[in-house]
């Protein structure tokens, strides 16, 4: 194409650069160094594009950003590298607003198309009190990718393990299917692929199988990973990469779950997570779930 | 198969001339198990081509018939080896005709646990992972090493143990002879230096064995289930303790019941105090199982916690209640019991062969109600209850992987001189 256009090759790096302020400019009228300021971008665009390590431009400019800014400069005694700097998810889910309508179970087995009897997702529903003073708990139970994973504790090869974003992840791959973690997990949270399909019922049901943990796997086929290996929610991981919310709380009706960045203070989640109504699943025992409910 | 034995012999005697002595009923015998083989075996295939949707398990019940055996076979093991240390490493030369046959009966009652696992796996073809990928916190990957390890002891251990009946055989020119050349040196000799040295080793190796019995393999096996704090009915100290125990039980009645049998089929002398008091030993064990049991469903039941009162009732209470009562209680303890106590009985080996059967049938009811109850509840209330009963297929396939351990077995007691005879017992392993 572009060898038969007369049209003039336009360099969109000059327009940027028209775009952008004078960093010199900038720095002179704000109140702090402006050499300092300059050195300090030139040097982050090093280490952002591999040339510097992190722990080296801490130690260049420690020294001088304390004097700069004083009790300001926090991280005095050396950088603070947290592992897994990026989000830890949590889930919220409201009691009070869930109606018991299984809408969530119904979209988390669309999206992560799973076979018959294995549902990552469900609706304990259970009526308490006496008659007339009655009422109905429905009670969503996804994973609740806790931080002492009991699963990941009792699997023999490590194939279920915890992420830096906190979901507990299954490699299906290196799974051998000894269906430990099914009966160790204290949530029934865990399901094994036995190798059912709704192609009975539905046409072409096994041509497509969901992206897990960003795994494309193609169709479903008898004696092909999952198959024969354990499965369970992921917090919808292969959405979170696109962006996007796990699928039970982008569809649920009356608003009851809410999905964030625990580690992010300001995060909705963690706003509820501190509410007094706030509680988790079988506490006693020690797993810490990011599954956090209202009641 | 089934002509394998005679095949043996007519190749063996067309060739090097060696005989072969096969009774009659050692013919039907393996005749027997090789049917009973080849259609376990079918199942066995079938489950491998269809998974693990050929048995009643569910996401609810995730472990069932096959898991109950291989705890049931892992405890045999357990059970045979730590009564052969007692003859090898204590000293307890009352038991001596049955040590060798301990040693063996642990070795293939290992490889029937373990091959009940692999029956068990989702997906067997990547059982090595559980080596590869060890995850040290994992109680089943800390097992599947120990056995490994216990299994290598064993042979070695059976190898010292046998040494000497190997030199002597490979100078005779028996079809055991024959097999005794092959893993002998050539130079093997039998004098007052080896003796003492085979016996030091016995003894070392009996001692290791012991605390990686125990602990490791047995003990070990019963932590896979205490560990689990999801299933209160499993999560107490006392549960590796009352494997252990239980294992002893087992163990005891499983050389008990085959020292008579065989000796039953070969038409020679019964070792009549050796049986009693092997008696005595056996329910002894029992009772201290008993014990701890009885205190296990206490403090539980006292507690009042939902999950595991339901347990105890799915055990005690429910339809499949039988298994607990009747096979674990009636069969496997008050019969015995009885009988090895009632003055009319306590003397007669025919019926102490009954006790020491009812026994292991009994433990087989005690493993079966130690994975199943507390996989029936579910773990919240709300979810719903499994219900398991195993296929005709997975019954099947027990059939075919026992016989297989059988089969192993007979075979070897064919060719290894495993078999205690009475001349030897004097001056063996003292």
């Amino acid at each position: 194409m572009g060898l038969f256009s007369n049209e003039k090759k336009v360099d969109y790096d000059k327009i940027v650069d028209k775009m952008v302020p004078d960093a010199r400019k900038e720095m002179d009228e704000s109140q702090y160094d402006t050499e300092l300021g300059l050195n300090m971008a030139r040097d982050a665009r090093k280490v952002i594009s591999g040339k510097l390590k992190i722990e080296d431009f801490h130690k260049v400019y420690s020294s001088s950003l304390t004097k700069e800014f004083g009790n300001y400069y926090a991280s005095a005694d050396g950088p603070d590298i947290r592992k897994g700097d990026g989000p830890k998810w949590a889930m919220v889910i409201d009691l009070k607003k869930c109606v018991g309508c299984d809408t969530c179970t119904v979209s988390c087995k669309a999206e992560n198309r799973t076979p018959p009897g294995i549902s990552y997702n469900v609706v304990m529903e259970s009526l308490e009190g006496e008659f007339p003073n009655i009422k109905a708990v429905n009670l969503p139970r996804p994973c609740m990718q806790c931080d002492k994973p009991a699963c990941a504790q009792v699997c023999p090869t490590r194939a279920t393990y915890k992420m830096e974003n906190g979901i507990v992840a299954i490699d299906n791959d290196r799974c051998i299917g000894c269906r430990y973690c099914i009966v160790a997990c204290p949530y029934g949270a865990r399901s094994f692929d036995f190798g059912d399909s709704y192609e009975q019922e539905m046409q072409g049901a096994n041509d497509v199988t969901s992206p897990e943990y960003g795994v494309e796997r193609g169709n479903r086929e008898k004696g092909k990973t999952p198959i024969g290996t354990v499965r369970k929610c992921s917090f919808c991981f292969h959405r979170l990469q696109r962006g996007e919310e796990p699928a039970c709380v982008e569809t649920c009706i009356g608003d009851a779950r809410f999905f964030g960045d625990i580690s992010d203070p300001n995060s909705v989640v963690s706003k509820l997570a501190a509410s007094p109504r706030a509680f988790r699943l079988k506490e006693e025992l020690g797993t810490h779930p990011n599954v956090i409910y209202l009641r | 198969m089934a002509n394998l034995a005679v095949d043996l012999k007519e190749k063996s005697t067309s060739k090097t001339k060696i005989n072969l002595q096969v009774s009659k009923a050692f013919k039907i015998w393996i005749s027997a198990l090789t049917i009973a083989f080849l259609i376990g075996g079918y199942f066995i295939v079938e489950r491998f081509i269809t998974g693990l949707a050929a048995t009643n398990l569910s996401s609810i019940t995730p472990w069932g018939a096959w898991i109950a055996f291989y705890i049931f076979f892992v405890g045999l093991s357990a059970g045979s080896f730590l009564l052969s240390t007692l003859i090898y490493v204590f000293g307890m030369e009352e038991y001596e005709r049955v040590g060798k046959a301990a040693l063996f009966t642990a070795i293939v009652c290992m490889i029937v646990a373990l091959t009940f696992v692999l029956m068990d796996l989702g997906r067997p073809e990547r059982m090595l992972n559980a080596i590869i990928y060890w995850n040290v916190t994992s109680p089943l990957a800390w097992e599947v090493h120990f056995y490994l390890v216990y299994i290598g002891l064993l042979a070695v251990e059976l190898y010292i143990a046998m040494r000497e009946d190997l030199v002597r055989a490979a100078k005779t020119n028996t079809m055991k002879g024959f097999v005794a050349k092959l893993i002998t040196f050539k130079n093997a000799t039998i004098n007052a230096a080896t003796k003492k040295r085979d016996h030091m080793w016995m003894k070392i190796l009996g001692t290791i064995g012991i605390p990686l019995a125990i602990l490791g393999v047995h003990g070990g096996t019963g932590t896979i289930f205490a560990v689990v704090k999801a299933r209160p009915a499993w999560h107490t100290a006392l549960f590796p303790i009352i494997f252990v125990v239980s294992a002893m039980v087992s163990g005891t009645a499983l050389l008990l019941a085959m020292y008579i049998i065989k000796k039953k089929v070969q038409k020679q002398p019964i070792d009549q105090g050796m049986v009693v008091s092997l008696a005595k030993l056996m329910v002894g064990f029992l009772i201290i199982d008993l014990g701890l049991q009885f205190y296990e469903y206490l403090i539980g039941w006292y507690g009042l916690e939902t999950e595991h009162l339901d347990t105890l009732a799915t055990m005690m209470a429910s339809e499949k209640a039988w298994s607990f009562w009747i096979v674990q209680m009636f069969l496997g303890a008050v019969i015995p019991i009885t009988i090895v106590f009632w003055k009319k009985t306590s003397q007669n080996v025919n019926a102490l062969l009954a006790a020491a059967v009812l026994i292991v049938i009994g433990i087989i009811g005690v493993r079966f109600n130690i994975v199943l109850p507390p996989l029936v509840v579910p773990v919240f209330h709300e979810l719903p209850w499994g219900n398991y009963a195993p296929t005709i297929k997975e019954w099947m396939v027990s059939v075919g992987v026992v016989a297989m351990g059988l089969l192993i077995y007979s075979f070897g007691e064919l060719l290894l001189p495993i078999e205690e005879t009475s001349d030897e017992v004097s001056h063996n392993g003292k």
